[in-house]
């Protein structure tokens, strides 16, 4: 275990950042922290040598790594990293309950960034982590913070484009009158995230989601479907999938995922843009 | 020689009855002779009494005359070009009335002696008005010593129609004045401070303690929402001119239940019109998160949090702060939530974390056994909890946090929650942020729920981080638990006391102190007869008169603050409606936010097209088809 050491405020930006590099300093900082198998697939390289990147970047103060539960080791940014990929949120490792849930939507990240139709497109992953951070202290009532927003540029060469889709990664199984209501607050937003509370759902506005895209494990499916039966008409904007392979921890027995432990299974790509 | 004595007392009698009649008529006479100033005075005194207005008011209103007075001698030296003429003005007048009345032109004399008339008129009035009030109060006025009495009641019953009649003017009483004081409602007597129509607060005392008392339905909410919303809208306004830091209000209202939650959607309507941009209801609507807290204190927060008996209990007690020092000073940071927090209260993982640390370790594995049982504690002190303080969210994410205590209903959870809420105040106020705003702490009935934390100790602790305290409660004794600190409380109310209807008013009353009255004895002549010759002499009476805050009416409260004492009809303040809720979801309570707290009615908006099918590309990206 490797303690989380304080970096210093401004360390020394290294001469040697390559793109690859960048690229996975922003995923890792943007999805609070990721798991070696996943940041190897996301940068294309072997488990090894995704080490040796976390390695340069600890020795540059802008990476922490410990390994926080099963499976490969956590990475995470220090303050130094958020600084420098221009985030402002708190420099901490990703909260052990939060590991599962961390893990199960880098892999929805990464799934949808592999395909040839989201290259294409340029479409824009908008993590939880930005959201949250736009919301800053603004907003004061319990809003829900989709694990993220795909937004799919005007003019982009598919029929969806100018779209802005909410990602839901739901793992554990809510009761269906919560998963409801989460599903009706996001179709039904109209507002950015941080904007004031009167604007969040003015009448009249269009809604802020055209559709919500919810990634389910076998466990919470029946409860995302019944929710989407209740939605009524707004349940015509619900996409519903199984999580991808290797979104649940590896080592943990199931979570009924399917795929569980193949963790880079079809999932290695160069450095997508993010 | 007795029928000559008696015909020199019935001369006496009659020579001093002859007296009498001659000084009557005198008067009569100047009263007629001066009929345009007479008639003036005696309808100003009328409306004085009437409406129970101070004579100051009379002589205000006498002063407002001299433009008119101006003028009119102005216009008289320009026509007539002597100043002669102009010394002469209301001579002339007074004359050039009686030849138009004796002409039969009413009209036209009053019109000419008005300028004169009118201005003496209010101010004889005023001295005839305070002349009365006068005798009244020494108790030298009257047919008997009761007149006095009866002549007190009559006129508070006077004064509060006034006050009651000037609340219902619109756009009489406003929240604000035009110099930025709070106005709570109009005043109907005032004893030790200045008379004025409207009361007013300085904004500096709501930024000071206060103390409110008053039993259910004497008007205590109508009271606290106007005083939140005059602190919200003046806080806001000096923001705005970069005068002061952004006011925060935080309401902790320990009864609970549904009355509750019909006030904080009431404060939430009232707060937004007073220009509050957002009211966080907790734990409704919103959540804090505990986690935000400092770790030193988040250990602290969470070993108080749980109940520790006394004797042996200390050594278990003392293992558990261990305990919990580990789980939140582990090396990968505080925990983020409670869930994160029970996780590691599992030994194998606090084994892991400490393993290179031998101090640590060694600890732990004293402790080890005792980790499932604290574990188990704290898990169940969660579920109690709920999910209000595991966040997100945090006291800077609104202007008005209006937090509802089960006081009633789940004394040791709200205890706990009371609890927590402090601390989280008091460390936002404490650091960087917090120190930005300007907070106003109103608790109300506070001691149900200060078992873990006396409301003297919250007192010294709002004090020392410059937070205002607002404490109100329904009685003396809901104050606190010990007279002592009841006492403490009131005695260092420096924003003030509010004290509506209570039976037990008199230990609140007695902070205003006493004043200097006239007490007047008069000689008994035989019943019913008194006669107007006694003595009189200096007593000290109270400023507060506890009968009459035991007869307070709704919506009447008395303000007490240095020695004096403002008698006041609340303005109610008259919130927007709440919007329409939107679709109900089974299973969820119904509350209005977003765009109902704005004032938006929600309308039927229609649904947008179906989306373009991207069922292709999903499957790609995840393999599988659409359920």
């Amino acid at each position: 275990m490797t303690p989380g050491q304080a970096a210093p405020a401004t360390p020394g930006m290294p001469t040697n950042v390559a793109e690859r590099d960048i690229a996975g300093l922003l995923f890792v900082a943007e999805m609070y922290g990721v798991q070696l198998d996943q940041l190897a697939a996301l940068l294309g390289v072997t488990e090894p040598r995704a080490r040796g990147v976390t390695a340069s970047w600890q020795r540059a103060r802008y990476a922490e790594s410990a390994r926080l539960g099963p499976g490969p080791p956590w990475v995470w940014l220090s303050r130094a990293g958020l600084a420098a990929c221009g985030l402002r949120s708190p420099a901490t490792a990703p909260a052990l309950s939060r590991l599962a849930h961390l893990r199960a939507v880098a892999a929805v990240r990464l799934a949808l960034e592999a395909t040839p139709g989201y290259r294409g497109a340029g479409a824009f992953w908008r993590s939880e982590r930005r959201l949250r951070a736009r919301m800053g202290g603004r907003v004061g009532l319990r809003e829900h913070v989709p694990d993220g927003e795909v937004h799919w540029p005007d003019g982009a060469p598919v029929a969806w484009a100018g779209e802005c889709w909410a990602v839901e990664a739901e793992l554990t199984r809510k009761t269906v009158a919560r998963t409801a209501a989460i599903m009706r607050e996001i179709l039904t937003r109209t507002g950015d995230y941080g904007c004031p509370a009167a604007q969040a759902r003015e009448p009249g506005r269009p809604p802020r989601h055209d559709r919500v895209l919810y990634l389910c494990s076998p466990a919470a499916r029946p409860t995302v479907a019944r929710a989407r039966e209740m939605a009524g008409a707004l349940g015509a904007r619900v996409e519903t999938r199984d999580l991808p392979p290797g979104a649940a921890l590896p080592g943990l027995p199931g979570a009924g995922l399917p795929g569980a432990g193949q963790s880079r299974a079809g999932q290695s790509r160069a450095g997508a843009p993010s | 020689m007795i029928r000559r004595y008696l015909g020199l007392l019935a001369l006496l009698a009659v020579g001093r009855l002859l007296i009498r009649l001659a000084g009557l008529a005198v008067i009569a006479a100047l009263a007629v002779a001066a009929a345009p100033v007479s008639l003036v005075a005696a309808y100003a005194a009328t409306m004085a009494w009437l409406a129970g207005w101070p004579p100051r008011r009379l002589y205000r209103a006498a002063l407002w005359c001299l433009p008119m007075v101006v003028v009119w001698l102005a216009a008289t030296a320009v026509t007539t070009r002597s100043w002669r003429q102009v010394a002469a003005a209301p001579y002339l007048a007074w004359l050039a009335m009686w030849h138009g009345a004796a002409a039969g032109s009413v009209a036209l004399a009053a019109l000419t002696i008005a300028p004169a008339a009118i201005p003496l008129g209010l101010a004889a009035g005023g001295l005839a008005w305070a002349w009365r009030g006068y005798a009244m109060r020494t108790g030298t006025g009257g047919l008997s010593p009761g007149s006095a009495v009866s002549f007190d009641r009559r006129q508070w019953r006077h004064q509060a129609r006034s006050a009651r009649a000037r609340i219902a003017a619109p756009g009489a009483v406003p929240l604000l004045s035009r110099g930025g004081d709070i106005v709570p409602g109009a005043v109907i007597r005032t004893v030790g401070h200045r008379a004025s129509p409207a009361a007013a607060i300085p904004y500096r005392r709501l930024r000071s303690h206060q103390v409110v008392i008053g039993t259910t339905g004497t008007g205590k909410t109508t009271l606290l929402l106007r005083l939140w919303a005059g602190f919200c809208a003046r806080g806001l306004q000096l923001y705005a001119a970069g005068a002061g830091h952004r006011p925060l209000l935080v309401v902790l209202d320990c009864k609970g239940g549904a009355d509750s939650r019909r006030v904080a959607d009431r404060a939430r309507r009232v707060l937004r019109d007073a220009g509050a941009r957002s009211t966080a209801v907790w734990p409704d609507e919103a959540a804090l998160s505990l986690w935000a807290l400092p770790p030193r204190q988040l250990i602290t927060t969470l070993v108080d949090m749980i109940e520790h008996g006394t004797g042996g209990a200390a050594y278990y007690a003392d293992v558990m702060e261990a305990v919990v020092a580990l789980a939140v000073d582990a090396p990968a940071g505080p925990p983020a939530s409670a869930a994160d927090f029970l996780a590691r209260l599992d030994p194998g993982w606090l084994a892991a974390v400490y393993a290179g640390d031998s101090a640590d370790a060694a600890l732990l594995r004293s402790a080890s056994r005792h980790i499932a049982d604290i574990a188990l504690r704290f898990r169940t002190l969660f579920r109690r909890l709920g999910e209000g303080l595991d966040g997100p969210g945090g006291f800077g994410d609104a202007d008005v946090w209006y937090c509802i205590l089960e006081g009633t209903s789940e004394i040791s959870v709200a205890e706990t929650q009371a609890r927590a809420l402090v601390d989280l105040l008091a460390s936002y106020a404490a650091d960087g942020r917090g120190s930005q705003r300007e907070i106003l702490l109103a608790v109300d009935e506070f001691s149900a729920v200060s078992r873990r934390l006396p409301v003297w100790e919250l007192y010294e602790r709002a004090r020392s981080l410059g937070l205002a305290l607002q404490v109100s409660a329904q009685s003396w004794q809901g104050l606190a638990t010990r007279d002592d600190d009841r006492y403490r409380i009131a005695a260092t109310a420096d924003g003030g006391i509010w004290l509506l209807r209570t039976p037990h008013p008199d230990a609140a009353a007695g902070l205003a102190g006493t004043r200097p009255v006239i007490d007047t004895s008069r000689r008994v002549r035989g019943v019913p007869r008194w006669s107007h010759e006694g003595s009189s002499r200096i007593r000290q009476a109270p400023v507060v008169d506890p009968a009459i805050i035991r007869s307070l009416d709704v919506g009447q409260a008395a303000y007490i603050y240095r020695g004096g004492v403002t008698y006041v009809q609340i303005k109610r303040l008259v919130a927007a409606p709440a919007a329409v809720a939107g679709q109900p979801v089974p299973g969820q309570p119904v509350t209005v936010t977003g765009a109902a707290a704005a004032g938006h009615a929600s309308t039927p908006r229609p649904e947008p097209a179906a989306p373009p099918d991207a069922g292709q590309f999903l499957d790609e990206a995840f393999g599988a088809g659409p359920h």
